[in-house]
């Protein structure tokens, strides 16, 4: 269990923004079998955005309401038919129906995924085009890329169509070289940096 | 490896409670201690369209965790959530709108055990895949 300080918001905290953030990270229930690093929160990023004032929005999890609890772990070619793509579409576009007012309230934006995810990864998804069938593969497999996950492209895509600008960044609980002082220090540099 | 830490406990949170206004309470801290997810009910702020939009993908999420047996309740409340519920067919899950961190904290860990408590598929070892 992690726990974090204080169950109060402070007195005064003017929101310097609002964080978009992946569904698994006030909920990890919603993780593929074997995924859930905690019981529920993940507070190392929640705890980030309450230091830094700034306002919490959860993303709907696209694996979730598509492949549902019992899935598979899957790279992005597996995940990646037509089917998920519209799926992963019409979610996006309701989040972006959100960024947009946000946005056109001035207020500063800023995506947080999950790196290596096939779905929610910012800058590191999984990929192996080989993947496939009986649902086995040799230790050592390399899967992890540069790139986004196939939920995160779609938002940007349909970000990029509306004009809004958001930040991006990603937790990394996932990645073998995982540390959790970088990964709040990079936290704080993306939201910083707005 | 870490075994799958998942508390097949969920709260739907109204938005005043995962953005509390100064002052209120940060029902996040409490269901991190208590061991409990998340999923946040949209703003009173947003458009009706869009809030409806939301709803019912929440409600789409919900429906999946109820059928495999975990356990949801609901903290706060918010406009047209019965309604969105109850067109998927599920009723409104067990509620509080708590005066403070001590009544929430109290509510959650009162839960009965839910039905499902682990899957015999998540591996002792656990994998922690993204």
């Amino acid at each position: 269990m992690e726990r974090r300080e204080g169950r109060a918001a402070p007195e005064s905290r003017e929101s310097r923004g609002v964080a978009f953030v992946a569904h698994c990270l006030l909920n990890q229930n919603s993780k593929v079998g074997d995924g859930a690093h905690c019981a529920g929160i993940y507070s190392p990023v929640v705890d980030v955005l309450r230091d830094r004032g700034w306002r919490i929005e959860q993303m709907p999890c696209p694996e979730l309401s598509f492949t549902g609890l019992n899935r598979f772990w899957a790279v992005r070619e597996q995940l990646d038919t037509a089917a998920y793509r519209r799926h992963c579409g019409r979610l996006a576009a309701a989040v972006a129906d959100m960024i947009a007012v946000r946005a056109g309230r001035g207020e500063d934006v800023v995506l947080i995924g999950v790196e290596g995810s096939p779905s929610m990864g910012v800058r590191i998804t999984s990929s192996d085009p080989a993947r496939g069938g009986l649902p086995e593969w040799p230790d050592g497999t390399a899967e992890l890329t540069s790139g986004e996950g196939i939920f995160v492209e779609e938002l940007r895509r349909e970000l990029d169509r509306r004009g809004i600008a958001a930040g991006r960044g990603g937790e990394t609980h996932a990645l073998p070289d995982h540390d959790p002082l970088t990964q709040r220090a990079g936290l704080e540099t993306l939201l910083d940096e707005r | 490896m870490k075994p799958d830490e998942r508390s097949f406990r969920i709260a739907l949170v109204a938005d005043r409670f995962v953005n509390p206004p100064p002052g209120g309470l940060d029902a996040l801290a409490v269901l991190a201690e208590a061991g409990w997810g998340a999923m946040q009910l949209p703003a009173d702020d947003y458009p009706a369209d869009i809030a409806a939009r939301i709803l019912a993908e929440v409600t789409e999420q919900a429906e999946e965790f109820i059928r495999h047996g975990y356990d949801l309740v609901l903290v706060g409340d918010r406009d047209g959530l019965a309604e969105t519920l109850g067109a998927a067919g599920l009723g409104v899950p067990d509620r509080i709108v708590p005066a403070d961190a001590g009544e929430l904290l109290r509510f959650l860990t009162a839960r009965p055990a839910p039905d499902v408590a682990s899957w015999s598929w998540l591996s002792p070892e656990g994998g922690n895949r993204a």
